[in-house]
């Protein structure tokens, strides 16, 4: 099966639906249905490259170098898997929901175009080009339910973005004045014998274009009433989907374009993601809302993949993608969960929250176990401290909102029993992988190998 | 659903459990060892060892009595709350739950398996005690006991992680056979043993189990009596080959023992509540065992599993007293209460004989655990052996205290019936404690196969009467004369622990956590409000962090040879002053003067830029720059002439006169703008493989049907990322039709 296949489909089906009315149900489930066949088709191709290795094709059979190649690798596809798996349930989400909006499908399929072609590229450019196509479409999409704030929110989320995707541009023509290629293996293997400032200057801009995606400290200040605004649907697909885009980029870029440039600068990253866990901890306290918690907590989770990337190596890189994995999930879970009510959805939320927390069996405890593997790993006192601070702090933001939204108001279901099953159906992924953590376990290990020659 | 059907479900779980753990226990146990996540070293390693049995029968056993209790408990709960049946089921199932997870801590032999079942013993335990969850008092409380045991959970996950990363391995077996004395031991250790005191409810983390009495009775007396608290010891038992190791860490064990202890003695005296009464003296009483282990030794190791086993039974029995009294008075608190034996005979002699056991009295199970504490003491010196009396004299009399507050003296209040299934427990485990006095074989049988594991030799555990006068028979004979002492001057003794309890009240642990959390959350609130929340702010707030990381990578690398100024030659001076000129007009605009100058200074810093294209020899370009600059323009204008007049002349003044951005902007304007500078020289100052790709390209145009390279680059060699480009547009018209004409395209 062709690695084309998944980008192809889903880019396609988002150009079809893009012409109808959305709202209507047929052309919704017709939305919902290529993006679960491009799942499924990245779930194979996942398989495929697990047991074969990475693939690579070059766009119109030119010789590599010249052409945009495409490659999976095992870093790329998961990431692939993960953000397209979120974007379905959250786009089943508002689909049950009753869309109101005629575009919103279609701007997930492309933004679901645009994340795949991010994690399959091989390209610099071409990165940017998908990067752009994912948050063009996210900012239309994050407008969704047209109320006065989504908008403001929306526009905030564009500017600072759009600020975030130039310095990425910059530094992307920077690289290409440096290396002379835009193929990532080239670029790779000439910045690792380019002069020490360029190649900082380079890695600070990816570093900021990323942090910003990211939504990490202090480059955060757009994240909060984007999040707090958007619908749930389109909150888990930013936090649990279009957000991965900063954790790959980090990786593929720090660590396998500048590895490096990212061991000399761990001091950075690990102050950065530590600043960032401990000022999104805070923050989230005492907020009133689920949505306002999940907001500052994505702002904190997000510190835990800087600090596993700041300590780098196998066993770093490897905590690294499995956070970021279980963040996302943890994300969209508790998104999805966070406004409807009734005992399941509760439970829902419940295993949602003690996953952010680390408690077992959620896959939440095996980010944690990696993350404090990584700080043994490193050596560092400090940052098993700062892991553990930040898991206190999320115990006490959690269950505080937690006990407030669903143990002492008392309202009963709302929203009908399907628009539970995409929270359920995430709550049950997140179970599972607590319980039988080896393909959580395995897969990022497997993915940080490709940043590390192999080792693992 | 039948309302019969969730407890007997969980009654047939535990019974079924009960007998199958005794019949593979008795057959010499079993064991399963199959991987989990190899990739991790991952094992489901379950094995039923002697330590195993003893918790998971305990677990189980109890189990039994306490559901029958709930069966007849819970419905007259819920109605006195107005509450639905419908509730009973979620009880039944963390009931279920928290047992299953029980026994399985006991049998864990993988550290990660073994905090698996640790975590979810605490998320049980929160669970129950929030079942009540109208109640404020109930959410506080469930809170705080998660709060307190989960977060110390990752101590133990943290000590677990440290041997891992020494020793390669999770299995405890193989940890007991490699792990030697070391640094890393002994941290790894220390933690482990603070995971356990948290679990255990001891000092200084014991006032999570105080607050936890606000759960039903039911919860109250299995898992806060019998099995969750227990789980900590458990967890000292699993480990203790590792302990052993550190000498420090078992005087550590000895001194927290202690405290918790005489703690826990006297808050217990102190207590008007009846379970808060059973709740710290729950604590002292694990406080005992902490302290036997951490005597250590054959002794010390055999009487800690020996405590641990006739505490269940009896405390359980006493918590369900407490309940069953309530349910026939009404009534909670001692002073409210007295004079029941009459009116409830079984209850008063099955709490009797419960309340003998704890307090260690002959005839009486307990009376052997004593004895075992003695000797253990004894061998440590007179030290630990007056440390053990004194605890021993608390014991006797704030059980005395209990009890007899309870049922003797004059009635004061009415007694209503109980149902059978209330009382009949409570029978029954006092007889159990009476029959265990006279032929303790099967107790001590159990826990000489419990202290096996731990000292990973057998022992041999002896409960006898020893009519003679040695040591430990006279410290029980103090221990009688002065605990009835104690209890003659029950006026002054009440009040003497009273006043210590206000003292721990204003400045002990547990006023720390609630100061705590409250400073959490004001900080929480303070930080949000310094959060910058305006559209500028928003902005800029992106520009100061990245410049200064650009100034500090700038700073942290050789700059020698990086920057290279190019030649110059007169003829590049039209280049130059075009340049100069963009520069100044690029000044001019940070002016402000009105939104349409601004717009039309902007416009000419593009017509300018155009113009040193077209010098540079870029003439498509150059014409591109012109056409976008004209539409932005034009657009912008546009936009303008929608906006009343009146808010952008506010809007402009508002601008000019917020007197915290005259410097702020300049600022960041700079920095924005040197960081650009820099990056840009930086890049321009080596032109190195450019040219090679550039050929490539070239040569390659003719093959791509094209006939020259720009072509070729954007129509085939790059057709995917003209493609993205295009689609990219599309979907900001989308965006774009979405916001003006609500999503119509046509």
């Amino acid at each position: 099966m062709s690695l084309a296949l998944p980008l192809g489909l889903v880019w396609a089906g988002a150009a079809v639906t893009a012409l109808l009315d959305g709202r209507r149900r047929c052309v919704a489930w017709l939305a919902v249905g290529v993006l679960g066949a491009g799942f499924v088709a990245l779930c194979v191709l996942q398989a495929h490259v697990l047991v074969d290795g990475p693939r690579t094709i070059v766009a119109g059979d030119w010789p590599a170098g010249v052409g945009i190649a495409l490659r999976a690798d095992a870093l790329g596809v998961v990431f692939a898997v993960l953000s397209m798996g979120v974007l379905l349930a959250g786009l089943a989400y508002e689909v049950v929901d009753d869309l109101e909006s005629r575009h919103t499908p279609a701007l997930v399929l492309f933004m679901g175009a645009g994340l795949t072609g991010v994690f399959l590229t091989a390209d610099i450019f071409n990165f940017y080009v998908f990067f752009e196509l994912t948050m063009v479409a996210s900012y239309a999409a994050s407008t969704y339910g047209g109320e006065r704030h989504q908008i403001g929110a929306g526009f905030i989320f564009a500017i600072v973005n759009l600020l975030g995707t130039f310095l990425f541009l910059i530094g992307l023509a920077a690289i290409y004045t440096v290396t002379g290629t835009l193929d990532m293996d080239g670029v790779g293997f000439a910045l690792a014998q380019s002069e020490p400032t360029a190649v900082a200057l380079i890695g600070v801009s990816v570093l900021v274009a990323f942090s910003i995606k990211l939504g990490l400290f202090p480059f955060h200040f757009w994240l909060p009433p984007v999040y707090v605004g958007a619908t749930p649907g389109v909150a888990a697909m930013l936090s649990g989907a279009v957000a991965n885009v900063g954790s790959y980029g980090l990786l593929r870029f720090g660590g396998d374009l500048l590895p490096d440039l990212f061991a000399a600068g761990a001091g950075v990253l690990a102050v950065l993601g530590s600043a960032s866990i401990v000022y999104g901890a805070i923050q989230a306290i005492s907020r009133r809302s689920a949505s306002e918690v999940l907001a500052y907590s994505a702002i904190g989770q997000v510190g835990y993949v800087l600090i596993a990337l700041a300590v780098g190596g196998p066993v770093g890189y490897a905590a690294a993608i499995l956070y970021a994995i279980v963040n996302a999930l943890n994300k969209a879970l508790l998104f999805l969960t966070a406004r409807v009510r009734g005992w399941l959805v509760g439970a829902c939320f419940a295993i949602g929250a003690l996953s952010v927390a680390g408690v077992p069996p959620s896959a939440g405890f095996f980010g944690k176990v990696e993350l404090f593997r990584a700080g043994i790993d490193a050596r560092s006192a400090v940052l098993v401290a700062l892991i553990f601070l930040g898991g206190a702090l999320s115990f006490v933001y959690m269950f505080q909102i937690y006990q407030r939204d669903f143990w002492r108001d008392r309202h009963d279901t709302s929203g009908g029993r399907a628009l539970q099953v995409p929270g359920v159906l995430l709550a049950l992924v997140v179970l599972g992988l607590g319980l039988w953590p080896e393909p959580l376990l395995a897969v990022s290990r497997e993915a940080a190998a490709t940043l590390t020659g192999g080792q693992r | 659903m039948r309302t019969w059907a969730p407890p007997a479900t969980v009654l047939a779980m535990a019974g079924a459990g009960f007998v199958a753990l005794l019949w593979l226990w008795l057959t010499g146990g079993g064991e399963v060892d199959v991987p989990w996540a190899p990739t991790l070293d991952l094992r489901l390693h379950l094995r039923l060892d002697g330590l195993a049995a003893m918790y998971a029968l305990m677990a189980t056993g109890v189990a039994v009595p306490v559901f029958v209790f709930a069966w007849r408990y819970l419905p007259h709960h819920l109605a006195q709350q107005g509450r639905s049946v419908r509730e009973q089921p979620r009880f039944y199932a963390l009931l279920g739950m928290f047992m299953v997870s029980m026994v399985g801590l006991a049998l864990a032999q993988d550290l990660i398996l073994l905090f698996l079942f640790w975590d979810l013993t605490a998320v049980a335990s929160y669970l129950l005690i929030a079942y009540d969850r109208q109640d404020g008092g109930a959410r506080r409380a469930a809170l705080m006991a998660l709060l307190v045991t989960a977060i110390t959970a990752v101590a133990l996950l943290i000590g677990t992680l440290l041997l891992y990363d020494r020793y390669a391995t999770f299995s405890l077996p193989e940890l007991f056979r490699v792990a030697e004395s070391s640094t890393t031991v002994t941290v790894a250790g220390a933690l482990i043993a603070l995971a356990a005191l948290a679990k255990s409810a001891q000092v200084p983390f014991h006032f999570w189990l105080g607050r936890a009495m606000v759960a039903p009775t039911p919860v109250s007396a299995y898992l806060h009596s019998a099995a969750m608290v227990a789980a900590g010891v458990l967890l000292i038992g699993r480990v203790y080959p590792l302990l052993e190791l550190s000498p420090v860490l078992l005087d550590a064990l000895v001194v927290a023992g202690f405290a918790s202890m005489l703690v826990g003695g006297v808050l217990a005296l102190s207590r008007d509540d009846l379970k808060q009464v059973l709740a710290y003296s729950t604590f002292s009483q694990y406080g005992y065992v902490v302290f036997l282990y951490g005597l250590g030794g054959e002794s010390g190791v055999g009487a800690a599993a020996f405590y641990v086993v006739t505490h269940a039974v009896a405390k359980c029995a006493l918590f369900l007293t407490a309940g069953a009294v309530t349910r026939a008075t009404g009534a909670q608190r001692l002073s409210e209460l007295g004079g029941l034996a009459r009116a409830m005979p079984v209850v008063a002699a099955g709490s009797l004989a419960c309340a003998a056991t704890v307090a260690s009295l002959p005839l009486t199970v307990g009376f052997f655990a004593d004895e075992l504490l003695f000797k253990a003491a004894l061998e440590r010196g007179w030290v630990f052996a007056a440390m053990a009396l004194l605890i021993a004299v608390l014991t006797l009399a704030y059980m005395a205290r209990f009890w007899t507050g309870l049922f003797l003296g004059a009635p004061r209040t009415e007694a209503g019936p109980v149902p059978g299934a209330m009382v009949a427990p409570v029978g029954v485990l006092g007889a159990i404690c009476l029959v265990a006095g006279l032929v303790p074989a099967p107790f001590a049988a159990i826990a000489q196969d419990a202290a096996t594991p731990s000292l990973l030799a057998a022992v041999p555990v002896e409960a006898r009467y020893y009519l003679d006068l040695r040591a430990e028979n006279l410290l029980a004979l103090a221990t009688f004369a002065l605990g009835a002492l104690v209890h003659a001057g029950h006026r002054a003794v009440p009040a003497a622990a009273e006043a210590v309890a206000r003292l721990g009240e204003r400045l002990g642990p547990e006023r720390a956590y609630t100061a705590g959390l409250a400073a959490l959350n004001g900080l929480s609130d303070r930080v949000h409000d310094l959060e910058v929340r305006d559209f500028r702010g928003r902005v800029t707030a992106i520009f100061l962090p990245s410049g200064v990381l650009f100034a500090l990578a700038f700073v942290l690398t050789p700059t020698v040879g990086a920057y290279a100024v190019g030649s110059f030659s007169l003829g590049d001076l039209p280049l130059v002053l075009m340049l100069g000129f963009a520069a100044c007009v690029a000044v001019a605009a940070t002016r402000p003067r009105g939104h349409l100058t601004m717009v039309l200074t902007l416009g000419t810093v593009g017509f300018a830029l155009a113009v040193v294209y077209a010098l540079l020899g870029a003439p498509n370009v150059a014409l591109v720059a012109v056409l976008v600059e004209t539409i932005v323009a034009l657009l912008f204008i546009g936009v303008l002439s929608l906006i009343p007049r009146e808010v952008l002349r506010s809007q402009m003044r508002a601008t000019r006169e917020r007197r915290g951005t005259r410097f702020r902007d300049p600022a960041v304007g700079l920095v924005a703008g040197a960081t650009v500078f820099v990056l840009v020289w930086g890049g321009l100052s080596r032109t190195g493989g450019e040219g090679d790709a550039a050929r490539r390209l070239t040569e390659l145009a003719p093959e791509a049907h094209a006939d020259n390279v720009v072509t070729a680059i954007l129509a085939d060699l790059r057709a995917l990322d003209t493609l993205g480009e295009i689609t990219v547009v599309a979907v900001a018209l989308l965006g774009v039709t979405k916001l003006l004409r609500r999503g119509r395209l046509w």
